[in-house]
């Protein structure tokens, strides 16, 4: 109340100085659309008085009626108005289309972008807020150069694989830093349930203003530690001082699977079948039809059962506005997402509340607060998730390979289970042992439902114009509720059922402060000096109850009752979890322009993380930069080349940066565990730690070059970077008879290798067309990428990784990309007998003869050594993308919209691991693609001879180079039409917009991979199992209509 | 630029020196918090510093010995289906099914897991007697308590070698111990560097067991004074029957009947004269049930909740069709079709006929949680063992050995009696009654190679003889990868 009082003195005090002869003018300047404008410049007619707008707009000079102010900016048109009798001289400006007037959000605070020396690219919030995704995360894709994000499968709210110039990492993490509010958020899939969890999805995409990549040392160092993937700052939206704004934004749509593959049907499953069989010497099994019961064969399509038509509908409200003190922003947004696997479900429900408030001239303060429960829900495994493609219930690989001959119930209603497995039907020893998925959908059931809380409230003083000290705490806590049960009728529950419920509390404080100096000395020398303290403090608690047989089945909850009580796991840690760690930083930059031509800048973060052994914890991080406004010099504004080419920007920059994400809490330590012998206790060895761990270091060169041309009529701006990766956490290999523990394999982590990424990034803006009825806007970026593993350890040549725990994939070895796919040699089929040709290491080509499991030198007929995985795998293919990008194209005729975005990738391979699911010839169905298999002497097929058991022509027993395929693709990633209701007809209803549109995603998919979906992850983000697809679930195809209405 | 301006820039940059200096105070790092303290591991320098601890230690080597992948089910079940006992009933390729049917290849997770497994084991024990010898002794004190968790690390490294050379290195019967071994491991390792090492041989592996467990004997008690300490830990007559086993696994009769004769008087009734006074149980399905019978010379044991196989790794979970998941069934061809084994005998009842004329083993009868105990030695396996070295010893009808056979026969089956007229029959009977005797316990494929015998061929399997590759295991890839001098 004395603050109100206060308030209002000098507001009277101020209204009483206006009738003096020089008087305080304040005032503000918005763009057309009432946008504030930053920075822009305020001066007095005549005279050499004047004065800079803040960041909002605001701005306050001395001036005397009767005199003219003129505001002028980078990207603003010069507007002047006079001084009248009143106080308040607010401007509404022109906006020129430049990409260089906007401001852009660096770390710890906001810079002009013609000011920027670093390499950052702005994401509008609005371009990604009608996209049909859980996460704003999984609509960045294409939006801006050197940005990749592939959706990895199409299980609901699954966290993308995000990169950003590429991988950085081979053990850590590579997905980028994500600062909301200036609170680093939690990443990956949080999820313990079937379903996936992505707490990205915490944040309503349509409550975002802008999203910030940082991408070079420049604008990452002052994250340090952090910085080697790239930084994402994400703002959200604010109230704007005005008129009350009420905005909703809804839309509904439905989701479908498209180029599944096509399967066999009954008919054709059997003769198949029968065929191997005949060609399998002693092989008892036999494959008969069964009736239904209508009497006719049963003639299954499993994917009937798998996957459905997803219905999906959101809705957004925000109320925002303010005045000259207060601003608000405050929203509620409700979803349910289906996806294209039946029971696989998103639900959110969340609040906004964005407050700021100055209370006085020098001091402000402010609240940022979000509240989100997410439901995630998948009745059974997916089959898709990481460590899940050969799940033998997930749903991704049953939906193919169970046979068409034999159906999910018998002829009376019941269900047709054989114990655990589904029944055989009149089949003869199929020695069938996957489930039966219809059981597993309609009985068993799984979710994650996180409820998140992610906010801070800062302080901030102003003691003179120049000086900001800003003080800022902010929470991120996330508590994640999972829920598991299997069914005792089949599956993995069989005989005796289980019940799991497990709980995850993610606790993250953290408490910014920082001294901003800002000032123009001699008119032509502006000097930014930042300075700031940072401590973050994370803890993770978890603990779970896991029941296995149930006293009656009417319980399906670990709650219910049950004979027996397993040790819960928790990230496989069966004590549950309890671990922290902190994270103390100081940190500051330098920047300093002369002129607004020539910039130089700097950056410093000095981090101590508690992960790392003592005399191991601080590391310096740092940066330096500089950047040349060739066009701004005189001799080039006047010339005729000044006409043609407006902004010509140089820039370069230098610096280091680290990763620690990914990074046990106690990675360093040396541990013993306790485990039961006989009921007493046993203490064991259980980690080997290491005491040198460090973090990674990441040097990042970037030079760049921004230009606009004819007036903005295209602006573009080329990069060439290159990041190099030193003491990469590798986990070193430890031969069995060591014994250091570690299971399956014995590691232990040192900070051994380098790898970099280098490449080139280019971003092209234009508007062909721009006029009052049609405007056309097109962006295109494309990144050329090149990742090279420069050197593991020396003990250690190669690092091979296991998919899904089953199938060696992928190596990681110097000279080559990371993760490249490690496969047998094949040579097609000999036409001779049908069999598959593998190549041996020493190029010998040798057929395989399945029925009597030998290989014959295909020179000589002779037997020859069997294949050996370890001796005869050969680094073949790379499955890192060498360039991608996007291509988008937005026009607006009168009262239309269009806008059509194509994501691209290119220049990478995927092995096709599904392919050889499909084409294994135990009593698995097959893929139409079998019926070309090689039946008489002198057939020339890509099918080998169908001998019944082969799990090892088509590669199912070891990944063969048959089965790997080219990537590249172009998707028609999101296209929207819309119409802009007439303002007239609205005004009435209190509306003063609304705009109807239809939109779709992956509307059109051009590859030549054989797969559904060249995107597609079976090992998610992890970084050295790229371009695998086994048995994953492919993304689907949307299509929303919608409605954006704003009061 | 004047002095005016001159002045107020110092006056900025003395105030923001002032409030950036106030800024910095405010976040003062914490010390603790960057030095934090796990909550749920014990750190590893913490270990050999209360008695308490270094108990708990010695518990820990045989809860490692004990892991599923080793003598905690999978070694136990690998060793069987080895054999020509047993049908793989589901094609589950992670259920042994390939060294079922003998197609298990090197970089298959379960050759290396227990390969793995195994040296984890011996790595404990190494790591135990390093720091023991540093200051754990110190700590204890007592020179019988110090001698016997010496004794008891020794005891579980020799076994941990044991079972490796069985399925991972060529029978001892081949050639004298000349064939390539393991990598003999007797120090701890916590860090990087310690990959290479090259195989020592069978003999010098057999060598090492051997004067582990001499020390071992040296230094267990002769009874813990407790049931479950007799058969859970290593006492002095499990040490001599764990010997007599290695002994006979180098065809050392002379050795065998020597370590036999510590612990088996030289008639009836066969009780062992020392230490625990283990016996055979009058009821054999005791064993399999009550656990801590006399005749438990050494067994792993579960406990409920928190001390289980792991999935798939349980013994009941393989053989059990209707508890478990029915993995493996009994081959009608193997020694259920004994007709000699009568219907009468009690260890018929271990052999379960479903509605579909298949045979189960029902010899661990408890489904999930899964906590039957695992026999390791039981004193019937002592008694016959003697009899077969003594046996071939003599090459004659020793009437011990038949004594011994007829004991552990007449146990389940009073109503037989051998008589065998030959050493050939003898030994013929005695490999028989351990067939029947021991059928699920993991000696079959032991006793199958110790004896350089093919191995039959059983449903799709086909026979594999001592000369194929597959007749032991192949070198694990996560052994080969990173050995370079293997």
């Amino acid at each position: 109340m004395r603050k109100l009082l206060t308030l209002l003195a000098v507001l009277v005090l101020s209204s009483v100085l206006a009738f003096a002869q020089t008087k305080l003018i304040t005032g503000r300047v918005t763009d057309q659309q009432g946008q504030p404008v930053p920075f822009s410049t305020i001066r007095v007619k005549g005279t050499k008085k004047g004065v800079s707008a803040d960041a909002d707009g605001n701005y306050s000079i001395r001036a005397n009626s009767g005199e003219t102010l003129i505001v002028s900016g980078t990207g603003i048109e010069l507007k002047e108005a006079a001084v009248g009798v009143g106080s308040t001289v607010d401007f509404t400006v022109n906006r020129k289309n430049s990409n260089l007037a906007e401001v852009v959000v660096v770390g710890y605070g906001v810079q002009k972008k013609s000011d920027v020396t670093g390499n950052i690219s702005t994401v509008k919030g609005a371009s990604i807020a009608d996209n049909p995704v859980q996460s704003f995360d999984a609509a960045l894709g294409g939006k801006a150069a050197g940005v990749q994000i592939t959706s990895a499968n199409g299980v609901v709210n699954n966290p993308p694989v995000f990169r950003i110039r590429g991988t950085n990492s081979i053990s850590l993490s590579s997905y980028p830093l994500i600062v909301i509010d200036g609170v680093p958020t939690f990443t990956g899939d949080v999820s313990m349930s079937e379903a996936a969890s992505n707490p990205l999805a915490s944040i309503n995409p349509a409550d975002i203003e802008s999203l910030d990549v940082l991408k070079d040392a420049a604008a990452t160092a002052i994250y340090g530690s952090r910085a080697a993937n790239g930084v994402v700052i994400i703002t959200t939206k604010h109230g704007k001082r005005g008129k009350t704004k009420v905005t909703y934004d809804g839309w509904v749509g439905q989701t479908k699977a498209f180029r599944l593959w096509k399967m066999l049907d009954a008919d054709q499953y059997m003769m198949i079948k029968n065929e191997g069989v005949a060609n399998k010497t002693g092989a008892t099994a036999k494959f008969l039809p069964t009736n239904g019961p209508d009497g006719k064969e049963i003639n299954t399509n499993w994917k009937d059962y798998v996957y459905h038509t997803g219905i999906s509908h959101s809705h957004s409200l925000n109320i925002s506005g303010g005045n000259e003190a207060t601003t608000y922003y405050i929203a509620a947004g409700y979803t349910r997402q289906e996806g294209i696997i039946v029971t696989n479900t998103f639900e959110r429900k969340n609040f906004r509340f964005n407050l700021d408030h100055k209370v006085s001239k020098i001091f402000s303060i402010g609240v940022n607060a979000g509240y989100s429960n997410e439901l995630n829900k998948a009745a059974t495994s997916t089959g898709s998730l990481p460590g899940q493609a050969y799940s033998t219930g997930g749903l991704g690989r049953i939906a193919l390979i169970l046979p068409p001959n034999i159906a999910p119930r018998n002829n009376d209603g019941s269900y047709n289970t054989n114990g655990a497995a589904i029944g055989p039907m009149n089949n003869v020893k199929p020695g069938i042992s996957y489930y039966n998925p219809v059981v597993l959908i309609e009985n068993n059931h799984s979710s994650t439902e996180n409820n998140h809380i992610q906010g801070n409230a800062y302080l901030q003083l102003k003691p003179i114009p120049d000086i900001t000290l800003r003080t800022v705490y902010g929470v991120d806590n996330l508590n994640s509720d999972n829920d598991f049960y299997l069914t005792p009728l089949n599956g993995d529950g069989y005989p005796g059922g289980e019940a799991i419920n497990t709980f995850l509390k993610y606790k993250r404080w953290i408490w910014t402060t920082t001294a901003q100096f800002d000032h123009i000395f001699a008119d032509r020398h502006t000097l930014g000096f930042l300075v700031g303290t940072e401590q973050q403090n994370t803890t993770q608690l978890g603990f779970g109850l896991d029941r296995t047989n149930v006293n009656d089945v009417y319980y399906t909850n670990a709650q219910g009752g049950w004979t027996d009580n397993v040790s819960a796991t928790v990230n496989n840690n069966t004590n549950g979890i309890n671990t922290q760690n902190y994270l103390v930083s100081g940190f500051g930059r330098l920047n300093y322009d002369f002129d607004k031509k020539y910039f130089v800048s700097g950056s410093f973060r000095r981090d101590g993380y508690s992960a790392f052994a003592p005399g191991r914890k601080y590391g310096n991080f740092w940066s330096a930069s500089v950047a040349y406004d060739l066009a701004k010099e005189t001799f080039w504004a006047n010339s005729g080349i000044g006409k043609v080419i407006n902004t010509l920007r140089l820039r370069g920059s230098y610096g280091t940066v680290g990763n620690i994400t990914g990074i046990a809490d106690f990675a360093s330590y040396p541990f013993h565990s306790t485990k039961l012998y006989d009921g007493t206790t046993g203490l064991y060895f259980s980690q080997a730690g290491n005491k040198d761990l460090s973090w990674e270091t990441s040097k990042k060169t970037d030079v760049g070059l921004q230009f606009s041309l004819w007036n903005d009529l295209i602006t573009g701006d080329v990069a060439w970077y290159k990041n190099s990766i030193d003491g990469l956490i590798i986990n070193i290999p430890q031969a069995g008879s060591t014994g250091i523990p570690g299971v399956p394999n014995l590691t232990i982590p040192m900070n051994v290798g380098s790898m970099y990424n280098r490449g080139w990034e280019v971003t092209l803006n234009a508007r062909p067309i721009s006029n009052k009825n049609f405007r056309w806007n097109t962006s295109f970026n494309i990144t050329f990428n090149k990742n090279m593993v420069t050197a593991l350890a020396p003990t250690v040549p190669n690092i091979t990784y296991t998919t899904s725990g089953l199938e060696q994939t992928s190596i990681t070895l110097p000279g080559y990309s990371i993760g490249t796919i490690y496969v047998l040699p094949t040579a097609g089929v000999d036409p001779a007998t049908g069999r598959r040709i593998f190549v041996n290491a020493a190029d010998q080509k040798l057929g395989y003869d399945f029925n009597v499991k030998k290989y014959y030198d295909l020179k000589t007929g002779a037997v020859a050594k069997s294949i050996d995985p370890v001796k005869d795998k050969r680094p073949m293919f790379n499955a890192v993308p060498k360039y991608y990008g996007g291509f988008e194209n937005t026009f607006h005729y009168g009262a239309f919209d269009l806008g059509v975005l194509a994501t691209y990738e290119g220049g990478f391979y995927v092995y096709n691991g599904t392919q050889a699911s499909i084409r294994d010839q135990r009593f698995w169905n097959s893929s139409v693609d079998v019926l070309r298999r090689w039946t008489h002497a002198g057939q020339v097929t890509d099918i080998p001879r169908i001998v019944y058991g082969d799990n090892v022509s088509n590669g199912s027993a070891n990944p063969i180079s048959e089965n790997v395929q080219k990537g590249d693709f172009i998707k028609i990633r999101n296209a929207s039409i819309g119409y802009t209701l007439p303002t007239k007809l609205l005004s009435k209803g209190g509306i003063s917009n609304a705009r109807v549109y239809i939109s779709g995603q992956n509307l059109v998919v051009i590859t030549k991979y054989k797969g559904p979906d060249p995107e597609v992850s079976t090992n998610g983000n992890d970084t050295q199992g790229q371009g695998v697809d086994r048995n994953s679930v492919a993304n689907g195809r949307t299509l929303t209509i919608g409605l954006n209405i704003g009061f | 630029m004047s002095n005016f301006k001159k002045s107020k820039m110092k006056k900025y940059i003395y105030q923001f020196i002032i409030l950036s200096g106030l800024a910095l105070a405010a976040g003062s790092c914490s010390k603790a918090k960057l030095n934090p303290v796990s909550s749920t591991d014990i750190p590893s320098n913490f270990v050999f510093l209360t008695k308490d601890r270094i108990a708990h230690q010695v518990n820990g080597l045989y809860a490692q010995l004990k892991v599923g992948n080793l003598l905690g089910g999978r070694w136990v079940i690998y060793n069987d289906v080895r054999g020509d006992n047993f049908i793989n009933m589901t094609g589950n390729g992670v259920t042994a099914l390939l060294i079922w049917n003998f197609s298990v290849t090197g970089s298959d997770a379960e050759i290396n897991n227990t390969w793995n497994a195994a040296y984890n084991t011996i790595n404990q024990c190494n790591l135990f007697l390093d720091g023991m010898t540093a200051g754990g002794d110190t700590v204890i004190k007592d020179a019988a308590l110090v001698a016997q968790y010496h004794g008891e690390a020794k005891f579980v490294r020799a076994l941990a070698y044991f079972s490796l050379l069985q399925l991972y290195a060529q029978p001892y019967s081949k050639d004298n111990g000349a064939s390539p071994g393991l990598p003999l491991r007797l120090k701890g390792l916590t860090d990087n560097g310690h990959n290479d090492l090259a195989r020592s041989t069978v003999a010098q592996v057999y060598t090492q067991i051997l004067s582990d467990l001499n020390d071992a004997e040296a230094g267990v008690p002769g009874d813990y004074g407790d049931g479950s300490l007799n058969v859970t830990h290593a006492h002095k007559n499990a040490v001599i029957a764990l010997k007599e086993r290695v002994y006979l696994h180098q065809g050392d009769w002379d050795n065998v009947i020597a370590e036999a004769n510590k612990i088996v008087p030289a008639s009836a009734p066969f009780k062992a004269p020392t230490g625990v006074a283990n016996t055979l149980a009058t009821d054999l399905k005791d064993v399999f049930t009550k656990y801590t019978t006399p005749e438990s010379v050494l067994s792993m044991p579960f406990t409920g909740a928190n001390e289980q196989p792991g999935t798939q790794n349980q013994l009941a979970y393989y053989y059990l069709p209707d508890l478990g998941n029915g993995e493996y069934s009994l081959n009608d061809d193997g020694i259920i079709s004994d007709a000699a084994w009568k219907t009468t005998d009690a260890r018929r009842a271990f052999v379960n006929k479903d509605g579909d004329g298949v045979s189960w083993l029902r010899k661990y009868p408890g489904g999930d949680p899964y906590v039957d105990w695992i026999p390791i030695i039981r004193y019937s396996d002592v008694l016959l063992m003697l009899a077969e070295a003594r046996t071939r010893k003599t090459n004659s009808v020793d009437a011990q050995a038949v004594d011994l056979l007829n004991a552990v026969r007449h146990r389940s089956d009073p109503s037989t009696t051998f008589a065998p007229a030959s050493a050939t029959e003898l030994i013929g009977d005695i490999l028989h009654e351990r067939d029947i005797e021991f059928l699920g316990e993991g000696l079959r494929g032991l006793d199958i190679t110790r004896l350089l015998q093919t191995f039959p061929a059983k449903g799709s399997a086909g026979a594999i003889d001592p000369s194929n590759a597959a007749y032991i295991f192949p070198a694990p890839t996560s052994e080969t990868q990173y050995n370079h001098n293997w």
